[in-house]
């Protein structure tokens, strides 16, 4: 089991990009209305995983923050795992937050919903499958997703951790830790 | 985006907020009958290291309000507090709390965005008397989740609408019980500069 202190996570804070290659463990803190976009790649066993703010640059700082943004984040993590847009189909991607946490607004921005529907259609364009989602809803939720058993644990405030095994969906066999 | 500031603005805006929450302190007291001590504010650019402020882990559990504010001094206005101090002031104000998150209903979440909304008007009523702005705010929405959930997505609104990732951070306390309150206010891009000329510094 992907149990925080016995495997490493590298945690990836508003706007940062992280990659780990074949051990280790990938995962976001608190998302609210972020977007922790996870691209795994089957055959090096490989993720890079950004922790995507908004759907659209607000700001000059696309260049120097990319996984702050769903269009620079995608472009961003697959130059981080060594692929290009014809060769990126061969990536699953795992989607999880997205959620709108203040209820009863007067006027919502729809922001979680907007940054999955625009990771959606990205991806989409790239022929990249969304292996795993866990999005929208109201509820924050943190993620740990390990390499090299596939397993990814989610927490919800208030709510035993759910836990996934994703090794089939991925397209590849856990390797033996 | 954040705007620099010079210590002399930094220490006007700490004033207001001192000010401001001075009245929305009192008016808090005089709704629970509870005296509750102001700390010196505190202004500082909004990051995700500072659930820290607000408790112990970034997935403990606190609830939260934020609400629109419009006007000569537009932003947004939030109250975040840990779970254990919610409680608190369940107890005061509704004679019970919940007894975890499943227990949360519309009664209980009605009185932390009243609270709120008492709160949040006194605040932007001392801040009009010190500067003649006129200023409105909507109703308060409602957030009980983790702390890092909650104030990233505080952050993500403030970067998509513009506002100052200044925040003015004012906390209070029942002294020998249990409670912390926090307040935060994310002032537009650009609004600052306007209270600034205002207040002639």
């Amino acid at each position: 089991m992907a149990v925080a202190g016995k495997t490493e996570v590298l945690l990836a804070g508003m706007g940062e990009i992280k990659i780990a290659r074949g051990a280790g463990a990938l995962g976001c803190i608190g998302l609210g209305s972020c977007v922790g976009t996870l691209l795994y790649d089957p055959h090096t066993g490989a993720g890079a995983l950004a922790h995507v703010m908004l759907p659209e640059p607000h700001g000059d700082d696309a260049l120097r923050m990319p996984g702050k943004y769903a269009v620079s984040a995608v472009p961003a993590l697959l130059k981080e795992l060594g692929l290009t847009p014809a060769t990126a189909s061969r990536l699953k991607a795992i989607l999880i937050g997205g959620a709108e946490v203040f209820q009863n607004r007067e006027s919502t921005l729809r922001i979680g919903e907007r940054n999955v529907e625009t990771l959606s259609r990205l991806l989409k364009e790239l022929r990249v499958g969304v292996a795993f989602s866990d999005t929208g809803g109201n509820k924050g939720r943190s993620f740990e997703f390990d390499l090299a058993t596939a397993e990814l644990v989610i927490r919800v405030v208030g709510q035993p951790p759910q836990v996934h095994q994703l090794s089939r969906v991925l397209g590849r066999l856990p390797i033996a830790v | 985006m954040t705007t620099e500031l010079t210590a002399l603005r930094q220490d006007a805006l700490r004033e207001l907020g001192n000010i401001g929450l001075g009245s929305a302190v009192t008016a808090l007291s005089d709704m629970t009958g509870v005296l509750f001590a102001l700390e010196v504010p505190e202004v500082y650019e909004l990051d995700t290291t500072r659930f820290s402020r607000v408790c112990h882990s970034p997935e403990c559990l606190v609830v939260g309000t934020v609400a629109r504010v419009e006007g000569d001094w537009p932003g947004e206005g939030a109250f975040i507090f840990p779970w254990e101090s919610a409680i608190t002031l369940w107890q005061v104000l509704a004679g019970s709390a919940p007894s975890d998150l499943s227990e949360l209903n519309e009664l209980y979440e009605s009185v932390i965005r009243e609270v709120s909304n008492i709160m949040l008007g006194s605040f932007l009523n001392g801040l009009s008397q010190m500067t003649g702005f006129t200023l409105h705010m909507e109703p308060p929405a409602f957030a009980a989740d983790m702390a890092a959930a909650l104030m990233s997505s505080l952050m993500v609104e403030a970067l998509y609408g513009q506002r100052e990732l200044l925040a003015i951070q004012t906390t209070f306390r029942v002294p020998d019980r249990e409670f912390q309150g926090f307040f935060l206010y994310l002032p537009e891009v650009g609004s600052l500069e306007k209270l600034f000329q205002t207040l002639g510094i």
